[in-house]
């Protein structure tokens, strides 16, 4: 443990002169050490940090919680339907036949390997020209899982072979509007501080035969 | 005659002055479609950034993508900054979330952080300096690897960017005295690295 004066010192509450010898050693080494860490790295992704922005919508100013709300409540609302382990496979397909009927999708249905589960996503958007699932099982990339509406119906829907565990993810709807799943159960702070919120899926592993 | 800003932010006059313009200024800029003004924040903010995230990370090149991640981040979010007066603990805490994310990829791929190169310098003109004090830095940078990483963030934050305990709770969440005893226990087990290291 630290001698308190050496920590009053690093803390500038004490005069680092009045420290005993070997405490002065102690503060020179690490104020010698916090000096090299300081070295500004010789490096920059202005440039590229600009392309990428030049290629998104500019953000708008914030509505206020009010009209946010109104606005929430006033578009349409994406609907997920999430197969965990595989025995629910035949009741989840029973109610998507129900549910989004006409759907061609389940022969393509993807195969979950030990330690993975299947997730599909499902959200009502009608008029939308893409919708896109992004998250933590993407590293929050676009362009990896694209929801599909053949039909035209404004249904969009698509499946992912997913690690087993918690995932953060939202939709992007028309590569510029993000919106969480508002039927998801779970969510949790996306950690930018002003109090948005991702959702959060669990995917349990699948049973194997 | 008063030089512009380095950032090159230099947009506004008052009676001859060159000012520069504040965060608040530069962010209603943006939000009001001026997407070229983030380019102001962009230079006024990624030394800093760069600096914590390359200590964090131990890898200029990982450091350099959680970065960039991280202001294509604060960009699509910007609108969400409830105070764009403490845009910087906001960018941190953005950085902070992109380090730990790459942190926990690369436990996963049981990568040692004191197996990461020395990070290039700017501020020493001869070669030979250079190298010197790149050496230094790479020593003292494994000695600051060896830290949990919760006590790494508070240390750098502290000593390498300056920050006061109040601004490091708002970037990571944490209480004041949690921060204390972080830094104090970093210091401790930063010195018991040096002495191995250095």
């Amino acid at each position: 443990m630290i001698d308190p004066r050496l920590q009053e010192a690093l803390d500038d509450e004490r005069d680092p002169a009045e420290l005993p010898a070997d405490l002065r050693e102690s503060y020179a080494r690490l104020r010698d050490a916090t000096a090299l860490l300081k070295s500004t790295p010789a490096m920059s992704v202005a440039a590229r940090v600009m392309a990428e922005v030049r290629q998104i919508p500019t953000p708008v100013a914030d509505e206020g919680v009010v009209r946010r709300l109104g606005h929430w409540l006033g578009r349409p609302k994406a609907v997920t339907l999430r197969l965990r382990p595989v025995w629910t496979l035949a009741l989840a397909a029973g109610l998507a036949a129900v549910l989004l009927v006409p759907w061609s999708g389940g022969d393509s249905t993807p195969t979950p390997g030990a330690k993975q589960g299947l997730a599909r996503f499902v959200g009502h958007f009608p008029g939308a020209r893409s919708v896109e699932v992004v998250g933590s099982f993407n590293d929050w990339s676009r362009g990896t899982l694209h929801l599909r509406d053949d039909d035209g119906d404004g249904i969009w829907h698509g499946d992912a072979v997913l690690p087993a565990g918690l995932h953060e993810y939202m939709f992007v709807v028309d590569g510029e509007r993000w919106v969480a799943d508002p039927l998801a159960g779970r969510y949790v702070d996306d950690g930018f501080g002003a109090g948005q919120e991702n959702s959060v899926l669990i995917v349990r592993a699948a049973a194997q035969p | 005659m008063t030089n512009p800003p380095s950032d090159g932010s230099l947009s506004l006059v008052n009676n001859g002055a060159p000012t520069t313009p504040s965060d608040p200024e530069v962010v209603a800029r943006v939000l009001g479609g001026d997407a070229e003004a983030f380019g102001i924040l962009i230079r006024r903010y990624e030394p800093g950034l760069l600096r914590f995230a390359t200590r964090m990370l131990g890898n200029p090149d990982a450091a350099a993508d959680a970065v960039a991640e991280s202001l294509v981040r604060a960009y699509r979010h910007l609108a969400q900054c409830r105070d764009p007066g403490r845009l910087r603990s906001w960018l941190y805490r953005i950085t902070g979330n992109r380090c730990r994310s790459h942190l926990a990829r690369r436990h996963t791929n049981d990568v040692s952080l004191t197996d990461a190169p020395a990070p290039a310098l700017t501020d020493a003109s001869d070669t030979w300096a250079v190298l010197e004090r790149g050496e230094q830095v790479a020593l003292v940078e494994r000695a600051l690897a060896t830290l949990p990483e919760e006590k790494r963030e508070a240390f750098v934050l502290k000593h390498v960017e300056g920050m006061s305990y109040e601004e490091m709770a708002a970037v990571t969440g944490a209480r004041i005295p949690t921060l204390k005893m972080r830094v104090h226990r970093a210091r401790e087990a930063l010195l018991v690295a040096l002495e191995a290291y250095v």
